[in-house]
């Protein structure tokens, strides 16, 4: 009886012990997210990350540093600072809504407070055009990656900073629910963001280096080569949930709203450096 | 000689006739149960979508069994339909195992 007392007692604290492991606070999980890259390549400098799996891969960073002696992407950061620039119908324009100028990258995804969500920048330009009479734009394709090109290039340098506000437990909330869906498996091929970006970045996928995770927010939206176009951060989203046979979630949707919540905090103190060039 | 030709004619009718009518039926029962299959694999879909566990092929494979249906090939349609089924079954039982947060043994808090 003692013995099955002791058991039991022991059981109870084990259970205990796992509980308090997974409570973990934001700043502990960043923690732990960047210790895990240090292990894991320990010869990259840690703002090597915002380059992508081109601070892994020293042969494909040489044919990307290639590319981006002409950007691909360039055109559309001119189409986008034309969008920035031309007026509403109304007369009104993306200046209004934005007075703090186009340079708002690290100002977002933010913990809206009013609307009890994580708003994302595509979300705040569509909410914008919508004040103002406007057609909000696709968030996958098109005119919106313009836009994005222009306010991520003049948002080059800044600090990856996301803020979750304490006095508001709906932000932790929605924080939490975005780091169950990274390490969530899901589809055909029962596959988590984490299996790819964290257990087996660097291993090789068919052709490709598996990215690391760290830094994977810095430089959205991206000009891919296999889009022939530039791409937002959502459409990424979109395409890793179908190569594990999963059935991709609306863009700018809670769930993956809330996923760029927690992926970019993940990021905090990385500079930003999009819009980037990817294969 | 008249009345043995007869006899075959209506013989073979008969035969015709009959074997006409029990494709029919049949065709009938199998359209019917494949739909039955087709209704119970967007059921399982559905199931795994309410928890955001379904998978990608899942609705274009019910898509297809429909399209097989209309087109009359029920075995291809009822193998797809039964193979949708269990995509969302699964896809479910997935999302419900993930119910919890499972932190890989690889991330080390200190």
């Amino acid at each position: 009886m003692k013995q099955l007392f002791r058991q039991l007692t022991l059981m109870v604290l084990t259970c205990g012990i796992i509980t308090a492991a997974q409570a973990t606070t934001p700043e502990e999980d960043l923690k732990a997210f960047q210790n895990f890259y240090k292990k894991r390549f320990p010869n990259v400098e840690y703002t090597d990350y915002v380059n992508g799996a081109y601070a892994i891969d020293p042969v494909g960073r040489e044919n990307w540093e290639a590319i981006e002696e002409f950007p691909p992407y360039e055109p559309f950061i001119d189409e986008g600072q034309a969008m920035w620039e031309k007026p509403f119908a109304n007369g009104k324009g993306f200046k209004d809504c934005f007075p703090d100028g186009p340079a708002l990258g690290s100002k977002y995804p933010s913990w809206d407070k009013e609307k009890g969500m994580v708003m994302t920048l595509p979300l705040a330009l569509n909410n914008c055009l919508e004040a103002n009479g406007e057609k909000p734009l696709k968030y996958k394709k098109g005119p919106i990656n313009d836009i994005l090109s222009y306010i991520a290039f003049e948002s080059r340098g800044q600090i990856t900073n996301v803020e979750i506000p304490s006095d508001d437990p709906r932000a932790l909330e929605a924080y939490e629910a975005g780091k169950k869906f990274y390490y969530t498996r899901r589809g055909q091929l029962n596959f988590a963001c984490a299996h790819c970006h964290l257990q087996n970045a660097g291993m090789i996928l068919r052709t490709e280096i598996l990215s690391p995770a760290l830094g994977h927010t810095t430089h959205f939206p991206v000009y891919r080569s296999k889009w022939g176009t530039v791409g937002t951060l959502h459409r990424r989203f979109t395409g890793c949930n179908k190569q594990v046979r999963a059935k991709p979630f609306k863009a700018h949707g809670e769930e993956y709203r809330n996923l760029e919540y927690f992926l970019t905090y993940m990021s905090n103190g990385l500079p930003m450096n999009g819009p980037g060039a990817r294969k | 000689m008249q009345k043995k030709s007869v006899l075959i004619s209506s013989l073979l009718a008969w035969m015709i006739s009959s074997s006409l009518a029990t494709m029919a039926v049949a065709d009938e029962v199998s359209a019917e149960k494949v739909k039955k299959l087709i209704d119970a694999a967007d059921d399982a879909r559905k199931q795994a979508a309410s928890v955001g566990g379904e998978w990608r092929d899942t609705s274009k494979m019910i898509k297809k069994a429909k399209g097989l249906l209309e087109k009359g090939d029920f075995v291809a349609a009822a193998k797809l339909a039964n193979k949708a089924a269990k995509q969302g079954h699964l896809g479910y039982e997935q999302a419900m195992s993930q119910k919890e947060l499972k932190m890989p043994s690889y991330i080390h808090y200190e």
